[in-house]
């Protein structure tokens, strides 16, 4: 890879009730990237305070907001502490952080602005099987149909972005369709996009189909609204 | 004959109930104007029965006027619960809002 330009960056965590993984995805994130902005939305657990012990910089939602809400505040606290990239990262402990300066080298050296981790570009991951035939499949169609937008994996959240990209793009989804919202105003932007390959580690289930029909419901709410 | 004269009382006891708020200034002007019109409208259909009895015969409907008021009561019903949806989803909106710039304050 050669020597790369240095480029302050952060991660931002949402959690909701992550007490069992926060400490552990919090200690591997940190050797990776130079902040860790955590987003504890409305957490009724320890997340908070055992976020806090970390030593890494805090926000809460006094209530919970959901994901995409949570993204945006750690965006918008990252852009204010002056960050160059900012890596989105789950709370779970189900992408790998030792996969972060892969993602993180596309952007310094010029080949996008914008990185989406996609778990079907090579590495392996322990996908249930309903979810990788039928669930993404169809979130795949969705985002099809709303913007004519085609990636491998559309519903990951492991991505990387520029700061001019987060200052661009504001998330308005609250809650799952947040997803697809990112992809489709990056697409609008004409913003620089690559995939990666990323791991995932499953430990549970994750967004199931009733899941997929809220996002769709959002999405079409969010239509109308604008 | 009866049925019409009992609909336009509760029609008529509406209408004063709105005019008591509107005087307590429970309601706004908007929602005043609004409830006022609704009122009158449908008191102007009850009285209107037979011509409306004729249209949908003539639109070629079988059922008779009064069910047409009841269908179109469900449309008018069925809009509304997608303002309310409308409404309340700006509303999180707004408080997403409130609740990020609390987060984003504090130390």
């Amino acid at each position: 890879m050669g020597t790369l330009k240095y480029k302050k960056t952060m991660a931002v965590i949402p959690a909701y009730n992550e007490e069992k993984n926060i400490k552990k995805v919090l200690e591997e994130v940190k050797n990776y990237v130079d902040e860790i902005i955590l987003v504890d939305d409305g957490s009724v657990d320890n997340t908070f305070s055992l976020a806090q012990e970390s030593g890494v910089i805090v926000v809460k939602h006094l209530i919970n907001r959901g994901q995409g809400a949570s993204l945006q505040t750690g965006n918008e606290k990252a852009l204010s502490r002056g960050a160059e990239i900012i890596v989105h990262f789950d709370a779970d402990g189900q992408f790998l952080a030792k996969e972060i300066p892969e993602l993180v080298a596309l952007i310094k050296n010029n080949q996008a602005e914008v990185v989406f981790g996609s778990r079907f570009l090579g590495k392996k991951s322990n996908m249930p099987w309903f979810k990788e035939k039928v669930i993404i499949p169809l979130a795949h169609l969705v985002n099809k149909v709303f913007w004519q937008v085609s990636l491998t994996d559309p519903q990951s959240g492991f991505r990387v972005l520029t700061a001019s990209v987060a200052r661009k793009i504001e998330i308005i989804n609250d809650r799952m369709a947040h997803n697809s919202e990112i992809i489709a105003k990056v697409f609008k932007n004409n913003f620089k996009v690559k995939e990666a390959p990323i791991t995932v580690i499953y430990h549970h289930f994750g967004q199931n189909i009733s899941h997929g029909f809220k996002i769709v419901k959002d999405l079409f709410l969010n239509k109308l609204i604008d | 004959m009866l049925q019409k004269i009992l609909a336009l009382f509760v029609i008529a006891l509406f209408l004063g109930r709105l005019f008591w708020q509107k005087q307590k200034k429970q309601i706004g002007v908007n929602e005043f104007i609004f409830w006022l019109v609704f009122w009158f409208g449908a008191g102007f259909l009850i009285l209107a029965l037979k011509q409306i009895d004729q249209l949908a015969l003539r639109l070629g409907f079988s059922s008779s006027g009064i069910e047409i008021l009841l269908y179109l009561g469900i449309v008018i019903l069925f809009y509304f619960i997608f303002r309310l949806r409308l409404k309340i989803e700006k509303i999180e909106k707004d408080i997403t809002k409130i609740v990020r710039k609390i987060a984003l304050k504090e130390k």
